[in-house]
């Protein structure tokens, strides 16, 4: 009778009402299920070394950095490269930001060859066998042309409250940076302290970008839920579910096909130029005056001409509505639109290097033009990068770690019960323990399932650490409260208990703490032990062991109440 | 029979002095050091570095070939290593360049199954390497924290974190001895060892300094709870070394899993190295301390 009255108290308590709700969500979290074909299986998802597949961690290689160089020597080195002649500075006048230079060259110079350089506006005059050009440009302008020439990597100069940063697409020293500027009278602009302005890495909208564009191709490939993850400034992780590492090599590194065509007639096309021919792609932009959303981006000489002969050809310059200019990726249809009349009538006479595709005006279109900017890199990613790390598991070979690890757990298991009986002797001792053990771990995987962790060979570890930390509190909560074999009085076993926590809580901090920092080491390569041992704990500390601590109690009562000695 | 272990350590610190008591875990503690000192200077590395740290590739295949002739055929590549483990055979290669890297796994992955690779380029590993250090001290530094604000009293605070150093030195020393290199798992192995240890030195030293009784009596009975939970834990880690270790051995379908195996045997040892550094070590400091408390507080 006194049992029944124990038994309906032990299911009002309040720790007991919360166990059991946990344990239930587990359940449903994990979803356990039973097929004829498939057997025995789970709603939870399994790491990639379980599962089968490979993975890449590849860095971003750049550099950002604040630049400076005397204006005359700057120019003298980009007009001497790009012109392939000799040139002579005659004058440089500053004005609101930008540089007007002017110099003379024994080489005879076309407008067309001025803007191939890209460098700015100009006005070119000849006399006496001396040409004679008047540039409009920018210091920032001849610095990234000339560290684009030098590094033969793309430089992406953007204005900050105190100057202009750098953005190097390449892996560049401090030191080879410093040497290429002092070349042409510079230096990396230092800050307040003398320390250069010169980071190692991307910026953050770069990395986000290089992101997408994996993302954006292994989508185009039909290789869904493939998570590209950023970690830290300058790491990108991709993990290949079921797909092996030679593949996923490929895929990651191999930029796709792209081509642009003009429509010849109806659904008829010509071949323009293909993905090789676009030297470089700007940022998605705004243009005030004619209110659209547009891509840059420019051709290379082969491109330019190609593109100038195909429209002239097909009559895209003399009626540009009824021949649109049509760019594919992989075949498929990304962009397509007719020649502005402006660009029309300049192809006409000459090719043309820098262009604008503009996608309209509406919100709509931004997205376009930011989408088009992927396209037109053709899944080439921005920036340099270098592959860190990489791993792969066969699926059979993921499938047996997977089987050997629930054995190596439950053989854990039944190797600590065994110690635990021959140390008590007593079977009402042993279930509870045992029972609260396996409870934690239920928990822990419903946790797994609840948001999702893949569970991975660190978290088995960590798993099996739990049950070890976990067998060690409720050891030691059996001692405080079995007093010599036997159940203290009432107020001396609300003391030990109280006592027991206060050492399993100390005890569960330090494991905490001693954990935390594998959370964000590496990669979070070890992130799954880390992870499943620290809520392992806590879901013990919190959840199973304080029941444990009611029902033992509750048990060793009944149980003197039955046989009094 | 692990009570046939609690008693005669029981007895063993009974009729010993504090010193006694010390001398053993402590020269022990100065061994290890100087073991970790000899590779430090030989290698530049306490510890010997894994692949994980020093950068390159490792190949794991199911083969019925043997390492040797293995080796052989992939002589072309810089192959460093070949060695059998059951019915695989484990191949490390040095760094070597994109192209070269993807030809051989494509190779690989044609001819063999169940095959697992693991590359780590020597940037990563090198940052790897640093971020593995500051973890460790990190941890260590954290777990003294909680421990100083869990006693706030110096003694018996230093004496737990004594012993958790101690263990972490001796388990590092002893992958000296037993030619384990520094992997992920054997850095997961030192942190959680960093959890483990200081459990029993904290019930140990909350019982001898919060209970009633003379400081041996408490000792005795600290040492019952204690000892029983190292040994579960230690049998829960001798099966998990066995069967991710040992286990092909049963069957040619089982296969070894270097990442348990790594975390289990370290944790073994570490833990066997907590057995004594609780129950000589921490218990004579902390049986010192508390005699002298007492004898103070009888005076005044």
């Amino acid at each position: 009778m006194n049992g029944d009255e124990d038994q309906k108290s032990l299911f009002k308590d309040i720790r007991v009402i919360v166990f059991i709700i946990a344990i239930l969500a587990s359940i449903v979290f994990i979803q356990p299920g039973y097929s004829s074909e498939e057997g025995f299986n789970t709603g939870l998802n399994y790491g990639l070394d379980l599962e089968g597949g490979s993975w890449l961690q590849i860095r971003l290689q750049g550099a950002v950095a604040q630049l400076e160089a005397d204006n005359e020597e700057l120019a003298q080195t980009v007009l001497q490269n790009g012109i392939d002649d000799t040139v002579e500075i005659r004058q440089i006048d500053t004005n609101n930001g930008g540089l007007t230079v002017t110099f003379t060259t024994p080489a005879q110079l076309s407008s067309n060859h001025m803007d191939q350089l890209g460098v700015g506006e100009s006005t070119i005059t000849r006399s006496d066998n001396t040409t004679q050009v008047i540039l409009h440009t920018s210091e920032s302008t001849l610095i990234t042309t000339y560290l684009t020439d030098a590094l033969n990597a793309e430089l992406v100069p953007l204005a900050v409250e105190d100057g202009v940063e750098y953005e190097i697409r390449t892996a560049v020293s401090e030191e080879e940076l410093q040497q290429l500027m002092e070349e042409v009278g510079g230096n990396i602009v230092t800050d307040d302290q003398g320390t250069p302005i010169y980071r190692e890495g991307v910026r953050t909208e770069t990395r986000d970008l290089t992101k997408e564009i994996l993302s954006d191709k292994l989508n185009a490939l039909g290789l869904k839920d493939i998570p590209v993850t950023t970690v830290g400034e300058d790491y990108i992780l991709i993990d290949f579910a079921g797909i092996d590492l030679a593949t996923a090599k490929d895929i990651a590194e191999k930029p796709g096909k792209f081509e642009i065509r003009i429509i010849t007639e109806g659904n008829e096309s010509r071949h323009v130029l293909y993905g090789d021919a676009i030297q470089s792609v700007g940022i998605a932009g705004y243009n005030d005056n004619d209110g659209q959303w547009y891509t840059p981006f420019t051709l290379t000489d082969a491109g330019a001409e190609a593109l100038q002969e195909t429209a002239i050809d097909t009559g895209a310059t003399t009626n540009p509505m009824a021949h649109n200019l049509v760019m594919y990726l992989d075949d498929e249809e990304v962009y397509s639109a007719p020649l502005s009349p402006s660009a029309a009538a300049r192809l006409e006479q000459y090719p043309i290097y820098s262009w604008q595709a503009s996608t309209g005006g509406d919100e709509e279109s931004q997205a376009q033009a930011e989408q088009l900017q992927i396209h037109l890199r053709a899944g080439a990613l921005p920036v340099n990068v270098e592959l860190m790390g990489s791993g792969h598991v066969d699926a059979s070979l993921g499938a047996q770690f997977k089987s050997q690890a629930v054995i190596a757990g439950l053989l854990a298991l039944l190797a600590v019960a065994f110690v635990i009986y021959r140390r008590y002797n007593k079977p009402e001792i042993l279930i509870p323990m045992v029972g609260t053990s396996v409870s934690e771990v239920i928990m822990i995987l419903g946790f797994a399932g609840a948001i999702g962790w893949q569970l991975d060979l660190p978290s088995v570890a960590g798993i099996i650490a739990v049950i070890g930390t976990g067998i060690d509190h409720l050891v030691i909560i059996t001692d405080e409260v079995l007093y010599e074999g036997k159940l203290p009085p009432r107020k001396v076993y609300l003391s030990r208990i109280t006592k027991a926590f206060s050492i399993i809580f100390a005890a569960a901090a330090t494991t905490i703490i001693a954990m935390s920092p594998l959370v964000v080491m590496g990669f979070g390569a070890l992130r799954g032990f880390a992870i499943t041992t620290i809520v392992g704990v806590l879901i013990g500390i919190l959840i199973a062991r304080p029941v444990y601590g009611k029902v033992i109690h509750e048990i060793l009562e009944s149980r003197a109440a039955k046989n009094p000695e | 029979m692990e009570v046939g272990l609690t008693e005669r350590l029981d007895s063993f610190v009974r009729n010993h002095s504090d010193r006694q008591l010390a001398t053993i875990p402590l020269a022990i503690f100065l061994v290890s050091i100087v073991v970790l000192g000899i590779v430090f200077v030989s290698s530049g590395a306490p510890v010997k570095l894994g692949m994980e740290f020093e950068g390159g590739t490792q190949i794991s295949v199911a083969s019925q070939e043997t390492a040797a002739s293995l080796e052989q055929k992939y002589a072309d590549y810089p192959i460093v290593d070949a060695r059998q483990a059951g019915s695989r055979v484990i191949m490390q290669f040095g760094p070597m360049d994109n192209e070269q890297q993807s030809e051989l796994v494509r190779d690989v992955t044609a001819t063999y199954s169940s095959v697992e690779i693991k590359q780590v380029g020597p940037v990563y590993g090198a940052s790897l390497q640093q971020q593995a250090v500051q973890a460790v001290i990190i941890s260590f530094i954290g777990m003294a924290l909680v421990v100083f604000l869990i006693f706030k009293t110096f003694v018996p605070s230093v004496a737990v974190v004594l012993s958790a150093l101690s263990d972490i030195l001796i388990a590092a020393a002893f992958m000296n001895v037993a030619g384990i290199e520094l992997s992920l798992g054997t850095v997961a192995a030192l942190l959680m060892l960093i959890g483990y240890s200081v459990d029993s030195d904290i019930l140990l030293t909350t019982r001898v300094l919060k209970r009633r009784g003379t400081p041996q009596e408490n000792i005795s009975n600290a040492m019952h709870t204690g000892i029983t939970m190292t040994t579960t834990t230690l049998a829960a880690l001798v099966v998990m070394y066995l069967v991710s270790t040992y286990s092909y051995v049963l069957s040619p379908s089982l296969t070894q899993i270097n990442l348990l195996s790594d975390i289990s045997i370290v944790l073994i040892f570490g833990l066997l190295a907590d057995l004594m550094n609780t129950w000589l070590l921490n218990t004579s400091i902390l049986r010192w301390y508390a005699g002298n408390q007492g004898s103070r507080r009888r005076k005044a």
